[in-house]
């Protein structure tokens, strides 16, 4: 009898612990999230004809050439970097004719337009964890790309 | 060119156009420019691709590796028959084993998991393309959106001087 007494706050601990945990992790992630978005070139060429252009950071790099595709390297065009509080819409200026629109609708989740020429050619909506990235791309001229990155900054 | 007609270029490129439709699709092809791009960037946008999944190979041979996995079952079988008869002591134990084991389990998803709002698998995507792509890899956490031609010839087809500078 009083071992299973025992057992049985064993279980109820384990019980507490469980539940303790589940609250703990279904905490809201509050406060503004910090975004940097990139205007990336992507070229089998080792350096780019623009001295501004420089080789984007590592992190990035790694992540761009685990993607299938064939281009070797990846120059940063632009930066820009912006902070969205809960509900907060922001227009952000790659180039002439590329804009993004990016919309923060709750905890970590994100809606990422990209408007080229003033049209919008794409929406997505997903959540951006950090060292997550959502990337947009096409082609551009002589077998090169360009890629809109966008990723959470400290 | 019009969503049927590329859909129709797509289809003609993977080899499901009957004999007729497909020689039609292949004159056409020769007098649009349009459709000729469309159908290099599809062809290249394939090759890309093609490769991406890695094949896994087992370093011996299947018969033998799944002879290994008989003969585990059979020795842990034989082991549990083998076994005396359970005592209470055991049968709490028994019981208290596999209801820790669903409490770490649960701890574990409960930790992994995130809130709600932040799953990032969970992709919804708009596309003015028709023939753009949307894939995400889960290893590196990156979501693309691949505009390979269509709607936004300015961004998604060339013209990189003014896409961007």
């Amino acid at each position: 009898m009083k071992l299973s007494f025992m057992l049985a706050a064993r279980l109820g601990w384990v019980a507490v612990i469980v539940a303790g945990l589940g609250l703990g992790s279904a905490r809201a992630y509050a406060g503004e999230m910090k975004l940097e978005a990139l205007l990336v070139w992507g070229t089998n060429d080792a350096k780019s004809p623009n001295p501004k252009h420089k080789p984007v950071e590592a992190e990035v790099a790694k992540k761009l050439q685990a993607l299938p595709f064939k281009w070797k390297n990846y120059f940063e065009v632009k930066r820009e970097r912006f902070t969205l509080a809960e509900g907060e819409t922001k227009d952000v200026t790659m180039s002439k004719v590329c804009v993004i629109k990016v919309v923060k609708l709750g905890d970590e989740k994100l809606e990422v337009s990209v408007f080229g020429k003033g049209k919008q050619v794409s929406k997505i909506t997903q959540a951006l964890p950090k060292n997550d990235m959502i990337v947009t791309g096409g082609d551009a001229e002589n077998l090169t790309a360009w890629f809109v990155v966008l990723r959470q900054v400290d | 060119m019009n969503t049927e007609q590329q859909l129709k270029l797509q289809a003609f490129l993977d080899g499901e156009l009957p004999e007729k439709e497909a020689r039609d699709m292949a004159n056409w092809i020769a007098r649009d420019p349009d459709a000729a791009a469309l159908q290099a960037e599809l062809r290249n946008t394939r090759q890309a691709l093609s490769g991406f999944e890695a094949s896994l190979k087992l370093p011996e041979s299947r018969e033998f590796y799944w002879s290994k996995i008989q003969r585990e079952i059979q020795r842990t079988e034989r082991a549990e028959r083998a076994k005396p008869a359970t005592s209470p002591m055991l049968w709490w134990r028994r019981l208290l084993i596999p209801v820790t084991a669903v409490a770490v389990v649960a701890i574990a998803v409960l930790l992994a998991l995130p809130s709600p709002g932040s799953r990032s698998s969970d992709v919804v995507t708009v596309l003015a393309d028709p023939g753009a792509l949307t894939f995400r890899d889960e290893k590196t956490g990156v979501t693309m959106v691949w505009l390979s031609y269509g709607a936004e010839k300015g961004l998604a087809n060339g013209h990189s001087t003014s896409t961007l500078q």
